[in-house]
C-alpha cells in the first residue's frame, strides 16, 4: 500500500484518478508511519516524505528498504521486483478495496494533464544528460521512467 | 532484521488499516511524497 500525508479524500481521489487496486493510507502529522520508518524529509517545508520502499516480513522483520535520494528517485517497480523475489517471501491476493469518495487537492493533476507534464520532464532529462556527461545515467533512467510513467496512464480516461 | 513499528492509519475510504492484521503474507510499504 502507500503511505503519504495526503488526507483519505485526496487519497481516494487518486485511488478513482489511477485505479489503484491497494490501499492509500494516510499520515498527515507524519507521526505514525513517516516518522517511526525514519522516511521523512526534514529539509521539505510541506512535511513530505522521502520516496521509500520498506518490506516487512509476516514476522514483523524489515527484509527490503531503499530510500530514495530526493523526491524524484525511486526504485522502479522491476527493480523492486528482481530484490525482493530472491527473498521468497510469503505472497497472498490483495482483497479489492473500497475506492471512497474525496475532492482531490489544489496541486491534484488532472489525468489530461499527465502526459504533456511526463513528456515536458523527459525532454529537460534528455537536454541536461546530453549537456552533462556526468548526469548522463542518472537523466537516462529518469528518461526511461518518464516513458513508462507515460505508458502507465495512457489507459486512464480522460477526466 | 529490525522489526517494523506497528500502526493504524485512515485508508482512502476513511476506514482504519492496521498493518498487524495485514502479516498473514509480507507486506510492501511504499512512501509517497504526498501534497496532491
Amino acid at each position: 500500500m502507500g503511505i503519504s500525508i495526503d488526507s483519505p479524500e485526496q487519497n481516494s481521489s487518486m485511488v478513482n484518478k489511477l485505479r489503484l487496486p491497494f490501499p492509500l493510507l494516510s499520515d498527515p502529522d507524519r507521526s505514525r508511519a513517516i516518522e517511526p520508518y525514519g522516511v521523512a524529509n526534514d529539509v521539505d517545508p510541506r512535511n513530505l516524505a522521502h520516496p521509500a520502499v520498506i518490506v516487512v516480513d509476516p514476522d514483523g522483520a524489515e527484509v527490503y528498504r531503499e530510500v530514495g535520494r530526493d523526491f524524484a528517485d525511486r526504485i522502479t517497480e522491476h527493480e523492486l521486483l528482481d530484490a525482493i523475489g530472491v527473498l521468497n517471501l510469503p505472497s497472498t491476493i490483495q482483497s479489492p478495496i473500497d475506492p471512497g469518495s474525496g475532492e482531490p487537492g489544489p496541486r491534484a493533476m488532472p489525468v489530461h494533464a499527465m502526459i504533456p507534464y511526463f513528456r515536458g520532464a523527459r525532454f529537460a532529462a534528455v537536454a541536461l544528460g546530453a549537456r552533462h556527461a556526468s548526469a548522463k545515467e542518472d537523466a537516462d533512467r529518469y528518461v526511461a521512467q518518464m516513458d513508462r510513467y507515460m505508458e502507465s496512464v495512457k489507459g486512464l480516461r480522460s477526466e | 532484521m529490525a522489526h517494523s513499528p506497528d500502526f493504524t492509519l485512515l485508508d482512502q475510504a476513511s476506514l482504519p488499516w492496521t498493518l498487524t492484521d495485514h502479516l498473514d503474507a509480507a507486506v510492501i510499504l511504499v512512501f509517497l511524497r504526498g501534497d496532491w
